[in-house]
């Protein structure tokens, strides 16, 4: 399993159930297209992206991206969500290498 | 602006400068576009990394028990580099501190140019968000030095071009675009770039602080690289800081 | 400013239904030799299978006039759907037209997502048209379109 650096943001930070928030998933990943050159070795920069995004909530898939190495270096995916009990969000991302990661989120409804 | 250098800049960036030109003017949609990026910035990332490499050391707390200030006083503090600091006897960034603190407590220090050292200053200069800019160029005799030596920096022309930072980044220009991008005056109190600074570069799919990105301008303007840390680029950031007094802290910024 | 007038009536005039909706600049050959490389054309059909798609306003696509950078470009497809069990957006894939792979996403949302909006940041490799082609439950087609000016140029 390798460790890339990513993060969950839930916008508005405090929420209720039934509420529709706003999430988003960034990730460091280089997005390489395979079509680049390194500027000192002049070699094609062999191509590695995220290919594949899976949003779990509790346990059920309620989100999923088939990614393109199209998108920019360091990727975002911003969608929304309703909220519906306390539990987690996870996110899994698989890259074209076939290395797989996943990131976790708390999800903690007010009370009222 | 003398008129040698003004022909110089003519010469070297006819090509490149507009004025005003329809086709690089950025609508008020686009801009509102780019500054919704801001609520998803890759540098956040960096940032928080920047904040678990900082844990190691101690965290906030062990920054500023080594500064000597309370926890409390820290975001206020923060907001004043760079300062003037009794224990090195020189004027430092937030970055040369940071090399201190590793060497005392016995670690070999990061280097000031590598990624996660600009992490560690973002987040530390992040602890100062939402703070106003409140740095001061006259606390003493070190202070008022460097502002000098960074505002002659600023305003001396060299290189290959004729060419000094005033050249491009002052009165005469504003309103002008070089490569779609506007070019701030920083000749004038107010302008608020050393408030957004480290920020994400676009370009460079990375964090960069405002001295790595002084760097990355000496070197297309066939200026010498200062080296980052060193006194010359110290008092350069000293004299834009100034220039940003009193400006509401935002980083991590997001740049081109 | 005039320019920019006249972009938004090019927008009122495509509002035809088509099996690929018609761009002015349409490119059939792919640009570059990348394994993904797919047209603009036979990236529609494959997420269609050659069904109609209808040019349509509940489709909002938010690009840039003029992209600052083209390795960053930001986009945003909301579409107006009530997101219910009988009544939601299955998938929302996101195209750039002239790009060697025309392809940059394809995003599968279910009842639970509450509002059909995807936001993302692509990489543009010139000025083309970034479209949106959206999948409903009830298996139709909708697409909406817009150009995106990328400048060349970096300063450092």
């Amino acid at each position: 399993m390798g460790k890339r650096k990513s993060l969950i943001k839930i916008k508005p930070k405090k929420y209720k159930d039934g509420d529709v928030v706003k999430v988003s998933f960034m990730v460091m990943h280089p997005m390489e297209t395979g079509m680049r050159k390194d500027k000192k070795t002049k070699e094609i920069l062999p191509a590695l992206y995220i290919n594949d995004i899976k949003f779990e909530y509790n346990g059920k898939l309620i989100t999923s991206m088939k990614v393109w190495e199209t998108l920019s270096v360091n990727p975002v995916f911003t969608t929304y969500m309703k909220i519906n009990g306390k539990g987690k969000l996870k996110v899994t991302y698989t890259d074209s290498s076939g290395e797989v990661n996943e990131k976790t989120k708390k999800i903690k409804p007010k009370k009222g | 602006m003398k008129v040698g250098i003004k022909i110089a800049l003519c010469v070297a960036l006819l090509s490149s400068l507009s004025f005003g030109g329809e086709q690089f003017a950025m609508s008020d949609s686009d801009r509102a576009m780019y500054a919704e990026m801001l609520e998803n910035n890759p540098a956040d990332i960096m940032v928080e990394n920047g904040s678990e490499l900082l844990e190691y050391m101690g965290g906030d707390a062990g920054f500023a028990k080594y500064l000597g200030i309370s926890e409390d006083d820290l975001p206020a503090y923060i907001a004043g580099f760079p300062r003037y600091i009794e224990k090195f006897g020189m004027v430092v960034g937030i970055g040369q501190v940071v090399q201190a603190m590793m060497h005392d407590g016995g670690h070999k220090p990061l280097k000031l140019k590598s990624g996660n050292m600009f992490d560690i200053i973002a987040y530390i200069k992040s602890i100062a968000n939402d703070e106003k800019i409140n740095i001061d160029v006259n606390a003493n005799k070190y202070m008022k030095e460097a502002y000098a030596l960074g505002k002659k920096n600023f305003e001396t022309a060299r290189g290959g071009r004729g060419l000094s930072c005033l050249s491009c980044h002052s009165a005469d220009i504003v309103g002008g675009v070089l490569r779609t991008q506007p070019l701030p005056d920083l000749s004038v109190k107010g302008v608020a770039v050393a408030a957004t600074w480290p920020a994400y570069r676009m370009t460079k799919s990375s964090l960069r602080t405002l001295q790595r990105r002084f760097q990355g301008c000496m070197k297309n303007a066939l200026l010498a690289v200062i080296p980052l840390g060193s006194k010359d680029m110290v008092a350069l950031e000293v004299y834009l800081t100034d220039t940003a007094k009193g400006a509401t802290i935002a980083i991590p910024g997001l740049k081109r | 400013m005039k320019r920019r007038e006249f972009l938004n009536q090019l927008g009122l005039v495509a509002a035809a239904t088509s099996i690929v909706p018609t761009m002015s600049f349409a490119a059939d050959a792919p640009k570059s030799k990348g394994p993904n490389a797919l047209s603009y054309k036979a990236a529609v059909e494959a997420i269609t299978g050659g069904k109609a798609v209808q040019t349509s306003s509940k489709v909002k696509l938010k690009v840039p006039e003029i992209a600052e950078n083209g390795a960053v470009v930001p986009v945003t497809v909301t579409v107006d759907s009530p997101m219910t069990d009988s009544d939601y957006v299955k998938a929302i894939h996101v195209l750039a037209a002239k790009n060697g792979n025309t392809r940059c996403i394809d995003v599968f949302l279910t009842p639970a997502n509450a509002k059909a909006m995807f936001a993302t940041r692509i990489k543009l490799g010139e000025t083309q048209e970034v479209v949106a082609v959206v999948e409903l439950s009830n298996g139709t087609f909708l697409t909406a379109a817009q150009s995106v000016k990328v400048t060349i140029g970096g300063c450092g």
